[in-house]
This record gives C-alpha cells, structure tokens and sequence, in this order.
C-alpha cells in the first residue's frame, strides 16, 4: 500500500464512518422499536379502538383528488410563507430593494393564488370549477 | 461605379433562383424577361465596372472586393473575394456580352419548348457560375464556378433528357470533363499546402518567390491544372465529350463553346500563366497538346456531315490554337484568340442553330443547301463569322488573333517551327472545312424550303455579333493585358495568311467548282478509310471505350458476386446483430431504468476513486 | 439585488413576468391566442433584449451568476429555440382538443430553468435552474394526458428525481471538501494554499453531479428515459427536450469545466484568478471519454432498426451528445468553440425534424411511425424536403449544418491529440447514416396504400420552418460569419 491510497484512505474515512452512522441508526430504530414494542395478539389488537365504535369498510376509500390538490397547494404557499419569516428577521438590513424584492415575490405568490382560485383549484367538493365549466361552453 | 462588382456575377444568380422557385407560377414573357434580364444587368454592371477600371491609376489597375469569409479553419481562410485585373475584365466583359446576347438570341429560338422556364434558370446558372469562376480571387472560388460550370453544361446538354441519347452525351460530358476536375482539385490542393493560402495573387507571388523555374512540384502543379483545363477545354486526351454534347439546344452550344465551359480551362492557364512560367515542361506539354488537338479536330470537322458537329471540332481546334499560345507564353494572344473565337463562334452557332429551326431540325449538311436567297440574312452573318472563323486577312477579326498565335509559335522556344507548321497547315484545314461548310449549306441547289426566317430578336444578335466578327483587329486586348510584343517576320506571317487563303480557294475548287472531284476523291478506297478514321473523331472513343470503358464494365461486373459486398455485408450483420443485443436494454421500466442509473453511478464514483 | 443587477438580468425578468401575466391572462380569460401571443412576445422580447445586452450590460449577479458572452449565446440559442417551439406548438395544439392555454406558461418557465443554467456559476443557481426547468418539463411532457404522455411523465420524474438528488449529494460532497458552491477556484478561499488537486469526497461529489448532468443529457448509462420520454410526449415538448433541456445543461457542463472562461477578472473588489475549473481531473475525464464512446456507440446502434421517427430521433440524439463530450473533453477556447457551433447545428436540425413531426401530426395521433412518412416527397414536397435537410444534417453530410459542425468537433479533438475519440466518432457517423437516410429513402418511396389526411400547415409554422431549413443549408454552405460569431461568444470574455 503507497502513501497515496493510504491518503485516499484517509480522505475516505469520514465517508465511512457516515455511511456505517445512517447503517447503525436505521438499524438502532429497528431494534429498538423490536426491543420495546409490546408483541401481543389478541381479538381486539387490530381494532382502532378497543373501547369504541367498530369500524366498519376500509379507509383506503377514494378522496376526490382535490383534496391531494388542496393540501399540495397549503404545503406549497405554506413553504413560501418561510421566506417572509426570514425576510421579516433581515427586514431593517434587507432596507428598501429587499422590501421591492419580497412584494414582487408576495405579488407573484398573489397571482397565483388568483389563478388558482379563478381555475377552480380550491373546490374541494364539487369538481370542476365554474370558470372552467363557463370556458367549455365557448368550445 | 467598381463596387458595383458584386452584381455581376449575382445578377444571373438572382435569375436563376427567382427562376428555380417561382418557375410554375411565371409566365413565359415574365420568364423571358428575368431569363434575359437578369442578364442584361450583369451587362450593364460589368460595363459600369468596366468604366470604373478605367478610371484607376494605369499602373496598378486591380480591385478586390471582399464579399464575406466562407470557410475559415486553421490555414485555410477562402473568402467570397472578387478578383478584378486586366483579364478578369476582357473575360467578364466577353461572358456578359456573349452570354446576353444568346439569352437574347434564345427568348426567341427556345420559344415554343416546354421547358423555357428551366432553359432559362438552367443557362442563367451557368452564366453566374462562369462569372464567379472568372471573377474569383480566390482558389475555392474559382473551383466552386469551375464545378458549376460543370454542373450546367451537364444539365444543359441533357435538357433535353426524354431522348435516351441526350441523356448519355450529358453523362459523358460530365463524366469526362470529372477526371479532368479531379485533378484540378489534386493540383490546388498541392499549390494550397505548398504555400499555405488559397488566395490566388498571393499564392502566385509566393510560388515566383519559392520555386525555382523548372522545380518539379511547380511542373507537377502545372500538369495537374492543365489537366483541369485539357478536360474543361476539350483537348487531347480527354476530347471526346464535345462533339456529343451537340445534342443539347443550339443556344446552350453556342454559350458552351463561345462563352462558358470550353473557355474555362484557357482563362484558368491564363490566370495562373506566372506558374506555368517557373514550369517550361508543363507549358511544352500544352503547346504539344494544343497542337495536336488542332490538327486532329481540324481533320474530324472536314468529314463530319451534322453541322454542328463541324462547329464543335472547329471549337476544338480553335481552342488547341489557344493552348499553343497558352504554351509558349504568349497568353495575351490567347486571350485575343479567345475574344474573337467567342464572337465569331457564337455567330456560326447561332447562326446555324437558325438555319436548323428553318429546315426542320434537319442537321446534315448534305441536306441543306442553296440557302443563300432563301435566308439571306442568316447567309450574310454566318458568312461574316466564318470569313473570321477561316481567318480572311485584313477584314476579320479572326484573321488578326490567329497570325498573333502563329507569330508567337514562330518566335517561340525550341520547337516551336514545329508548332507554327502545325498551326499554319491547321489553319489551311480550318479555311477548307469552313468553305465546304458555308458552299454546302448555302450555296449549290435547295434541297428544302426554309419554313422560318428570324424574328427580331435573332435578327438583332446575328447582325451585332457578325458586325464584331468583321470589325478586325480592334478587339485585341493586348494593350490592356500588357505582356511583350511579338516579333515575326513579314514572310513568316504572309506564309500563315497564304496558308489560310490556299484552304479557302481548295473550298471553293472542291466543293462549287468542282463538286463532283470532292466525292470522288471521299469514295476512294483511301479518302474512304480516312473519312472513316477522321468522323468519329480519330477513333478516340473506340479507344476510350476499349481502354477504359470495358475493363471498368468488367470489374463492376467481377464485384458484382460480392466480392467486395462481403465485408460490407459483414460489418452490416455485424452492427444489425449489435442493435439486436443492444434492444433488450431499453425494457420501458422505470426501476430497470433506475438500476442502470445506479449501476453507472457506482461505476463511475469507482473508476473515481480507484483510479 | 440592485437596479444593476436587474438590468443585467432582465431577459430572465422578462419571461419571468411573461409567465406571470400569461397565468393571469388565463385566469381572467382563457384563449389560446392570447396566452400565445404573451408568451411568443415575452420570448421575442428577450432575444431581443440579449442582443442589447451584448453591448450595455455584462457582468456578475452576486456570488451566483455571471452575464457574459457564452451566457449570452446559451441563452439566446435558448430563446430561439423557445420561440420556434412556441409557434409550432401553437398549430398543433389547435388541431387538439386539449385545453393549451397552460401550455405556454410551462413553456416560459422551461425558457427560466435554461437561462439560469445558462448564466450559473454557483451550485445554488444551478440546482434552481435545473428544477425549474425539470419541472416544467415534467407537466409539457405529460400535456396531452393520453396514457403514453403520462406514462413518459412518470418516468420522467422519479427517474429525474432520482438524478437531482445525486446532484444535490455531490454538491454536498464537494462543498464539503471545497467550503465553496463556486464552479472555479476564488483566491480569497483558497488563498493559503490554492486549489491543489481535488480530494477524494470533492472527487466523488464531481462524478455524482455528473450522474444527475449525464441524465439530463441522455448520456449511457443513464439514457434509457429518452425513447420513452420523446415517445410519449408532445411532438413540440419532445423537440424542447432535444433542445433546450439539453443544451442549457450542456452549456453548464462546458463552464463547470473551463470554469469562468477567462483568466484574472475582479469579481467585486477582490482579484480572482481562473485556474480551471470544478471537475478538472484525470479520472473524471476518463469517465467522460467512457461515457462518450458508449454514448455514440449506443445511440446509433439503438437507432439502427428503429421505425418509430421519434425514437429514432431520441436515440440519434444520444449518440449526438456523445459527439459533443468530445468537445468538452478538448479543454479551452478550441473546445468550447466547436461544442457552442455543434449546438447551433444540432438545434437547427433537431428542431427542423421535430417541426416536420409536429406539422404532421393531426388531431388522431403523432405521425411518429415510419409509415407516416412513406412517400411524404409526393405528397408534402416542401416538408419532405426539409425533413431530408434535417436528416442529411444530423448525418452530417457536407453542404448542410452538421458537417460543418462535426468538421469542427474533429478539428477541435485532433487538435487536442483526441485521435481515438475521433476516429469512433468518424466511424460512427458512418454507422448513423444508415437510419437517417432510412427515413429519406421512406419520404421518397412511392405510396401504395391509402393516403391519410394531412393536416395544413399555418402560415406561422411555414415561416418557421423554412427559415429552419434556409438555416441548416445556409450555414453548410457559408459556415464563416456563424463560426466567427461562435468563436468570439464561446471563446470567453466579456
């Protein structure tokens, strides 16, 4: 072994010693959950609620898929807000161009709610939006 | 008024493309009109450009205009640049004239043919390619013109392509006039990577400055050219196209032979005559050849019975008269030749292709005859182009330009008696085969009556270009070329005129006089042999066919049997089989996709890291 | 951000805000023209105002970006080709009965992620650019909704999402080792001891960046999503693609590479010196000449049998990537010269062929079969015509663009002692002449079976087209104003 794999080994061990750190957590997880985890299995250990209502049908029924539209969209804006926060924090050094920067940012996430709205995205119930149903009839 | 030098070679260009797009949705007046038009206007600018020359400085009369970089890698800069010397000029100025006058002359002959939209995009091609070709500064220009000239007369002599044997005549040419190309292209790239520049100036006065005379990459660069021109020109050894490439329409000849391709190959050794001066073998070669081809073409016109294939071995000769003095370095008087020869030759051309319309396509001269009273406008000016074609002294300009060659061969380097006896015997043939030609055609008793005279416009370019061809010595272009005077003696030049006067009256005693000695003289058992020998022109393409064509026949048809389709076909089935094994990788799943994708990223970070 | 930078970066704003007002456009009114209209003048807008700024404004944005003469060309070449996808797809999706207006926006945003990539020296610019043109990508592709488009869609994104977290690792990874997301080495970080070689982990981060470039760029390996993707979408989105997505990508390939472009610049108030660029190693040029034989081997051996055109055309566009990592493998001006004039002759051609695709493709279907085109010559002379153009081009036979193109690969490579790239690279545009003239052979056979309908082709969409095909002749015959042009943007500089 020559000084220069020994020094790529060197340079290797952080790699390595990360890799073997995600290994043994995910590992420590597993165990750990094994280790304390009650293992039992009786008439009612499947059921929600020993003490309620039994439920009845499965829950894998199908939402309308506005529902998934409308929590991306929350997600979406709500991870924009993010950057008004930290604009907030830098508001007084960020000064007047940084105040320019976050209305052109908060005047487009505007816009965009506006389109949202306008193409009937928000809806939860209902499907299709009427500005949409109104544009299929000038087809 | 010299700027406007860029809209002599691009004016015809603008006609054939107007012509090339719109030419279903033109009529034909419309067609005719940018079909001549187009060239009219090169005329008009090369003569506005031609005023502007003459008002240079006498002493440095050159203008270059630099139109733009086409290729540009490492050494190789061509540019769109346009050359303008003294010869560029007398060459411009005889492509322009010549070239709109038989446009001129066609708008009328080529009336009724269907294909007039495509005569006219086709011959307007071949005037800007001629154009670009003489007006080039640089040596892929020249060969970019060189190649379209090519190209059109391949077209033009195939125009009319439905008769099989048009289609062949335009094959040969093209396929013959091609070996000659290739080694032009041999020979401008030796002279490119020998001087490091396709500029033509400079690469000339490079060449005088590096190569001793007589140096023998000089000799090879100057073989390979003429080889170039020996092809373009219709010289020996690579002839035989002309004579076929009759078949195309009569303008397309007389622009072939007077004006564009012939030419080509004489403009190209004039241009490049400073190399030819550091290479004395290879310009005894062009004498040798120029000679020859005189003498043999000279013979082949007197027997030939199709009119214009008496014309087209006349360009022949005419043009071996030109490498004569290409080859002893008198190009001034080749140029002189070529001005008169482009005049005179168009004339007959034109002419002819007038008495043809008349008779009914009929071209054999045996045909025809008493013609003069009947068309006595088409007599008077063939007779004027052939009283310059046969070199009647003093009045014709003709006459002027080939005692200029004669001298010059005289007074030339060793060997060059020989020359002049064969230059002075060629023109006697010369004199001869043009009075059996002019006695048969319009003298002796009408065999047919003409069903046509010529229109105006005919009319008009017949008188103009036979008032050219008798107005004498004035189109010598000597004076403006410069290049040294020529001394002969008065006897030596009497003994060229009384040779050319001697055909003259042998014309007259065999063929008026005495009609009856020519035909028995031609059915001699020896006239006959050499009759036969002489009208398929020497027998060169029996030669030709022999040499070369049946042996290139026999070994395609030896790799027929996949000789050579075996490794071929092999590296096919090997590539095919390839594919094969290379399909199954493209499965459509995305989590085989993402495997490949990981696999070549591990891979890659191990070929990173285990160097 | 000052008014400074603004004004350097005001193609980017403009589209920016095309696509915001082509958005609001369709929410107060939906009409396909409409929307059209802004997105085609906020795209001819730009181009027209990177032509001003080749001669008002250049500079840097920050630490992030730069504006310079290659910035310049990669996003006009951008631009261009955004606006001749913009009109061809406007013909086309008039003949769908899909809702189009959206379209558009996508389109403008595809436009943004290529000009970020375009002007990106920094990883965080560059991740953005990436995104948003991935992004974009993934709603065209799956525009038309039929189960082939969202198929290819699908793919297009977990695959693609797969390939931005191995960039966003070795971004990591080399930030890590480097302390800086620059693309070239800024004295006043490394002030002490210089750049030096690359460690092992700043090596490791470089080839897992290329892993997320090389899918990008539908290199081997990982160029198995490029039939299906160019399948499934949009004959115009497809031509996109081919182009855009590609060539921006390209683009920052050559200046991750060369780093920035020219030597001893002030970068603010600090002197800077250029010492190469991120990736410049051994072994990671190794695994780019690897990448690039097997690219080119791959592509045309794929495409070889190929009868769908536009697998065939994504194939061939492998293989075409391959001829271009030889140019980024000849470091320098030389490199970069020749990659900038192959990019504009393979835009050229790939958008002419993908323009005759899309003109031919009605409302029932993408004309992608071989068969759509059996005897095209007789019917459609002057698509026919350019389609053998852009097939004559791609094959790189002289008097059209890619020869002159590959001539200068060739050059750039033997002038570089890459004598056994080029070599492959000769023998296989041999190899690829085989499939291009299959389609030609197929547009000029005579048809025997019955003719479908085709559909006509807009004003608009003939202009574009033939000015494609003038473009791709044009610059075959006359390559010298274009070379020069490319020498002095690509070259470096300001």
């Amino acid at each position: 072994m020559d000084t220069q794999t020994a020094e790529k080994t060197t340079e290797l061990w952080p790699l390595a010693v990360y890799a073997g750190l995600v290994a043994a957590t995910v590992l420590a997880i597993v165990t750990i959950s094994y280790l304390l985890g009650e293992r039992h299995r009786e008439r009612a250990t499947g059921l929600p609620y020993e003490s309620g209502i039994v439920p009845t049908g499965t829950a894998r029924r199908p939402l309308p898929v506005n529902f998934y539209l409308v929590a991306a969209l929350f997600v979406i804006f709500d991870v924009e807000a993010v950057f008004l926060l930290v604009w907030a924090g830098a508001f007084r050094q960020a000064g007047w161009a940084g105040y320019v920067e976050i209305v052109v940012f908060a005047g487009v996430m505007g816009a965009g709610l506006f389109y949202l709205w306008r193409v009937g995205a928000l809806k939860v119930i209902g499907g299709r939006g009427e500005h949409e149903s109104g544009d299929t009839d000038e087809q | 008024m010299l700027e406007l030098l860029w809209l002599v070679p691009l004016a015809p260009l603008g006609g054939f493309l107007i012509l090339a797009v719109a030419r279903a949705r033109l009529g034909r007046r419309a067609v005719a009109t940018v079909g001549v038009g187009s060239a009219g206007v090169a005329l008009a600018a090369a003569g506005a450009v031609a005023a502007g020359f003459f008002a240079l400085p006498a002493a440095g009369r050159v203008y270059e205009q630099n139109l733009g970089t086409w290729i540009s890698a490492g050494d190789l800069a061509a540019r769109f640049v346009l050359h303008l010397d003294a010869l560029a000029l007398v060459m411009m100025a005889v492509v322009t004239l010549v070239g709109f006058l038989i446009l001129l002359y066609s708008a009328e002959s080529m009336a009724g043919d269907e294909g007039y939209a495509r005569f006219f995009c086709y011959m307007n091609l071949f005037v800007a390619s001629m154009l670009v070709l003489v007006l080039a500064g640089d040596l892929l220009l020249l060969y970019l013109g060189w190649e379209g000239v090519g190209l059109c007369s391949y077209l033009l002599i195939g125009f009319w392509y439905r008769e099989p044997a048009n289609a062949r005549a335009a094959k040969k040419a093209f396929i013959v006039t091609r070996v000659g190309d290739a080694a032009l292209l041999v020979g401008l790239l030796v002279l490119f990577t020998q001087m490091g520049t396709s500029d033509i100036g400079g690469l000339l006065a490079r060449a005088a400055e590096r190569w001793p005379t007589g140096s023998s990459v000089a000799t090879l660069a100057a073989l390979l050219l003429l080889a170039g021109a020996v092809g373009k020109s219709a010289q020996l050894p690579l002839q035989v196209w002309l004579p076929d490439a009759m078949a195309g329409p009569t303008p397309v000849s007389a622009l072939i032979h007077a004006a564009t391709m012939v030419t080509a190959g004489v403009y190209l050794l004039s241009r490049m005559h400073g190399l030819f001066a550091l290479a004395p073998a290879a310009a005894t070669v062009t004498a040798v050849i120029g000679a020859a081809t005189l003498l043999l073409a000279g013979t082949s016109a007197l027997v030939q019975r199709d009119l214009k294939r008496v014309l087209a071995y006349s360009t022949m000769s005419q043009v071996g008269y030109m490498f004569v003095a290409l080859g002893v370095g008198a190009w001034g008087a080749a140029i002189f030749h070529f001005v008169t020869h482009a005049v005179f030759k168009s004339l007959l051309f034109l002419a002819a292709g007038a008495v043809i319309a008349a008779l009914g396509e009929e071209h054999d001269l045996f045909k025809m005859g008493g013609l003069r009273q009947r068309l006595p406008l088409v007599f008077w000016t063939f007779l004027a182009g052939a009283a310059s074609l046969a070199a009647l002294p003093l009045v014709t300009a003709g006459f002027y330009s080939k005692e200029e060659i004669l001298a010059a061969a005289w007074a030339g380097p060793a060997g060059g008696r020989w020359l002049w006896a064969a230059g002075a015997v060629g023109a006697a043939v010369t004199a001869l085969y043009t009075g059996r030609m002019v006695f048969l055609v319009f003298f002796g008793t009408a065999k047919r009556e003409p069903s046509q005279q010529p229109g105006w416009a005919m009319a008009t370019v017949l008188v103009i270009l036979a008032a050219l061809s008798v107005s004498g010595w004035w189109l010598d272009p000597r004076w403006l070329l410069g290049g040294t005077e020529i001394a002969a003696t008065l006897p030596v030049r009497l003994a060229g005129t009384a040779a050319a006067l001697a055909g003259i009256v042998l014309a007259w005693y065999f063929y008026l006089r005495r009609p009856a000695l020519a035909a028995r003289v031609a059915q001699s058992r020896a006239g006959a042999a050499l009759g036969r020998w002489w009208i398929g022109g020497w027998g060169f393409d029996w030669l030709y066919n022999f040499i070369f064509v049946r042996p290139y026949v026999w070994l395609t048809q030896l790799g027929r049997d996949e000789l050579l389709d075996g490794p071929f076909r092999t590296l096919g089935r090997t590539l095919d089989l390839a594919h094969a094994g290379m399909s199954w990788t493209v499965t459509g799943r995305v989590r085989w996709y993402a495997a490949a994708l990981a696999a070549g990223a591990i891979a890659a970070i191990a070929v990173a890291v285990w160097r | 951000m000052t008014g400074e930078d603004v004004i350097i970066l005001l193609p980017l704003v403009i589209v920016a805000a095309a696509a915001v007002a082509a958005m609001l456009a369709i929410a107060v009114r939906r009409s396909h023209a409409a929307t059209a209209g802004i997105a085609l003048t906020g795209l001819a807008a730009a181009l027209a105002e990177v032509l001003v700024n080749l001669w008002l404004k250049k500079g840097y944005v920050g630490h992030l970006a730069v504006m310079d003469n290659q910035a310049l060309f990669v996003i006009g070449l951008v631009l261009a080709a955004n606006l001749v996808v913009g009109i061809l797809s406007y013909g086309y999706l008039s003949r769908r009965r899909e809702r189009a207006e959206e379209y558009y926006v996508l389109l403008l945003l595809a436009a943004l992620g290529g000009m970020v990539l375009a002007i990106s020296i920094h990883f965080a610019t560059f991740f953005l650019g990436l995104e948003v043109l991935s992004v974009s990508l993934y709603g065209l592709v799956a525009y038309e909704r039929g189960r082939l488009g969202v198929e290819a869609s699908l793919k297009y994104l977990v695959l693609g999402g797969t390939a931005s977290a191995f960039v966003f690792f070795g971004m990591g990874l080399v930030y890590f080792d480097r302390g800086s997301m620059i693309f070239f080495w800024v004295d006043w970080l490394y002030g002490q001891y210089g750049p030096g070689p690359l460690g092992l982990v700043a090596m490791v981060g470089c080839v897992m960046m290329f892993v997320g470039i090389g899918f990008k760029l539908a290199v081997v390996p990982f160029h198995l999503w490029t039939a299906d993707v160019y399948q499934g979408a949009p004959a115009p989105v497809t031509a996109l693609v081919a182009t855009v997505s590609k060539g921006a990508v390209l683009a920052l390939v050559l200046r991750m590479a060369r780093g920035s472009p020219w030597a001893g610049y002030y970068f603010g108030d600090r002197a800077v010196y250029y010492s190469g660029g991120v990736c410049p190693s051994a072994p990671v040029f190794w695994i780019l000449a690897a990448i690039a034989v097997a690219s080119m081997f791959t592509g045309n051996l794929l495409a070889l049998r190929q009868r769908n055109v536009k697998r065939l055309l994504a194939y061939s566009s492998i293989s075409h990537l391959g001829y271009l990592l030889v140019a980024v493998l000849v470091s320098g001006a030389a490199g970069a010269t020749a990659a900038g004039f192959y990019l504009v002759t393979y835009f050229a051609a790939t958008l002419a062929a993908f323009g005759v695709v899309t003109a031919l493709s009605g409302a029932n279907g993408e004309a992608e079969s071989l068969e759509d085109y059996r005897g095209l010559a007789w019917r459609r002379p002057a698509l026919a015509a350019l389609m053998t153009v852009a097939m004559l081009s791609l094959a790189g036979i002289p008097l059209t663009a890619g020869f002159v193109g590959k001539f200068y690969l060739l050059t750039a490579g033997a002038g570089a002692g890459l004598w056994a790239l080029v070599i492959i690279l000769v023998a296989n545009s041999g190899i690829g002449l085989f499939y291009y003239l299959r389609v030609v052979w197929a547009m000029f056979e005579r048809r025997a079976t019955e003719e479908k309908e085709l559909p006509r082709i807009g004003v608009a969409t003939g202009v574009v087209l033939a000015g494609l095909g003038a473009a791709v002749v044009l610059i075959g015959v006359w390559p010298g104003p274009l070379a020069e042009l490319v020498r002095a943007w690509m070259g470096g500089g300001w």
